[in-house]
């Protein structure tokens, strides 16, 4: 009987515990997560952000920058794909008002450094710039697309090209008339 | 007073975990790649070994034998969520590049390790001190052999660039294999620094 008990002590207190630093740390956590996310949509755009809107649209969050006019500039969306070399990577994915690719910024990922993460580098970033949704084929070269993948990281280049892709889609479905025809 | 030096230091070099015991390498082979790297992850699992061995050393009379191994994972994995948590709020840039580690600091041997070969059967005092130098010989061990492969498979150190835009540095340590033959070389060149200092 004993032992019941003080492993349920012992329980009791760490969990206590925890619910103490959950507290503290809950609104510190959630404001380093969207402080993050600001400063990767402010970077993905080139132009100054005078003004920018949250859409949020079911699971998905789109980001509108205007300028001063309200002339909408530029339209951000978070995008991820679960089919990384090691797991889940995170990018935010920024557009014209017509649909075509201005930038993307890798906000999370864990793929192998000097490799896989190559993902981030300008270089590579730099082929999908002014692609739309429609017209390429969204794979990388080794399946029949236009998307060069790295030496050595294929899977991190089909895994890049699937997020940017499903964030052109949702962007697509969430402002349909906008698109260039 | 000679025990208490004795104890804050033979983690250092003498019975340093990662050298002399190989305890708790999966962090060191895996998060090493970056000097940034190897000094956070060292840092966070030296908070959680002094605090599991400090809580250890003072429950571990009232907790009976049976229950004491889950006991003791639990006051660890405690403090691992707590490390956890503080590192996602205070540094994200950290919890970005170290990501799964943090969380699987509960299954480092090193600190189960210190738990019952020393927090368990001392006093707070001494198990405090235990835990900051075994802490910091870990950390050691782990920012040198980060250094090595940063500067070596990246070509730079805390991000700073060293070589050239145009140099080539050796990828392969920045990958596992490196990590392997990096911390080979370490052990290698403590165990024949010790050889030589037994001679003389």
């Amino acid at each position: 009987m004993r032992p019941i008990i003080i492993l349920t002590i012992v329980g009791l207190l760490s969990a206590s515990l925890l619910a103490v630093v959950d507290d503290i740390t809950r609104e510190p956590i959630a404001k380093a997560k969207a402080l993050m996310e600001r400063r990767a949509i402010e970077e993905v755009f080139p132009f100054p952000l005078d003004s920018l809107r949250t859409v949020t649209q079911g699971e998905t969050s789109f980001f509108e920058a205007r300028d001063t006019e309200g002339q909408l500039k530029g339209i951000a969306v978070k995008s991820s794909t679960e089919k990384g070399y090691s797991g889940k990577i995170e990018i935010i994915l920024a557009v014209q008002p017509d649909h075509t690719i201005i930038d993307y910024k890798v906000i999370y990922t864990n793929e192998t450094p000097g490799l896989g993460d190559k993902i981030s580098k300008p270089k590579f970033r730099e082929q999908f710039k002014g692609k739309t949704l429609e017209g390429p084929i969204w794979k990388v070269h080794k399946d029949g697309g236009f998307v060069d993948e790295l030496t050595a990281a294929t899977i991190s280049s089909r895994a890049i090209t699937d997020a940017v892709h499903r964030g052109l889609e949702h962007i697509n479905q969430q402002y349909p008339n906008t698109a260039a025809q | 007073m000679n025990e208490a030096i004795n104890t804050l230091t033979r983690g250092f070099i003498k019975e340093n975990p990662v050298t002399k015991m190989l305890l708790g390498l999966c962090p060191v082979l895996a998060v090493t790649t970056t000097a940034v790297n190897g000094l956070g992850m060292g840092l966070a699992t030296t908070f959680v070994l002094i605090g599991s061995n400090v809580v250890i050393s003072m429950t571990s009379k009232m907790i009976p034998d049976t229950v004491r191994i889950p006991s003791f994972v639990l006051i660890i994995a405690t403090f691992v969520t707590i490390v956890d948590m503080l590192i996602k709020a205070f540094s994200p840039e950290l919890n970005q590049s170290l990501g799964i580690f943090i969380p699987l600091i509960v299954v480092n041997c090193m600190i189960l390790g210190r738990a019952e070969a020393f927090a368990s059967r001392s006093g707070v005092w001494y198990s405090l001190l235990d835990g900051i130098g075994m802490g910091i010989g870990f950390t050691l061990a782990l920012l040198a052999l980060a250094s090595i492969r940063e500067v070596l498979g990246s070509g730079t150190i805390f991000n700073m660039p060293l070589i050239g835009e145009n140099g080539t540095p050796m990828l392969v340590f920045a990958l596992p294999p490196g990590a392997f033959a990096g911390l080979g070389a370490i052990i290698a060149l403590m165990n024949a620094l010790e050889k030589k200092r037994g001679v003389n």
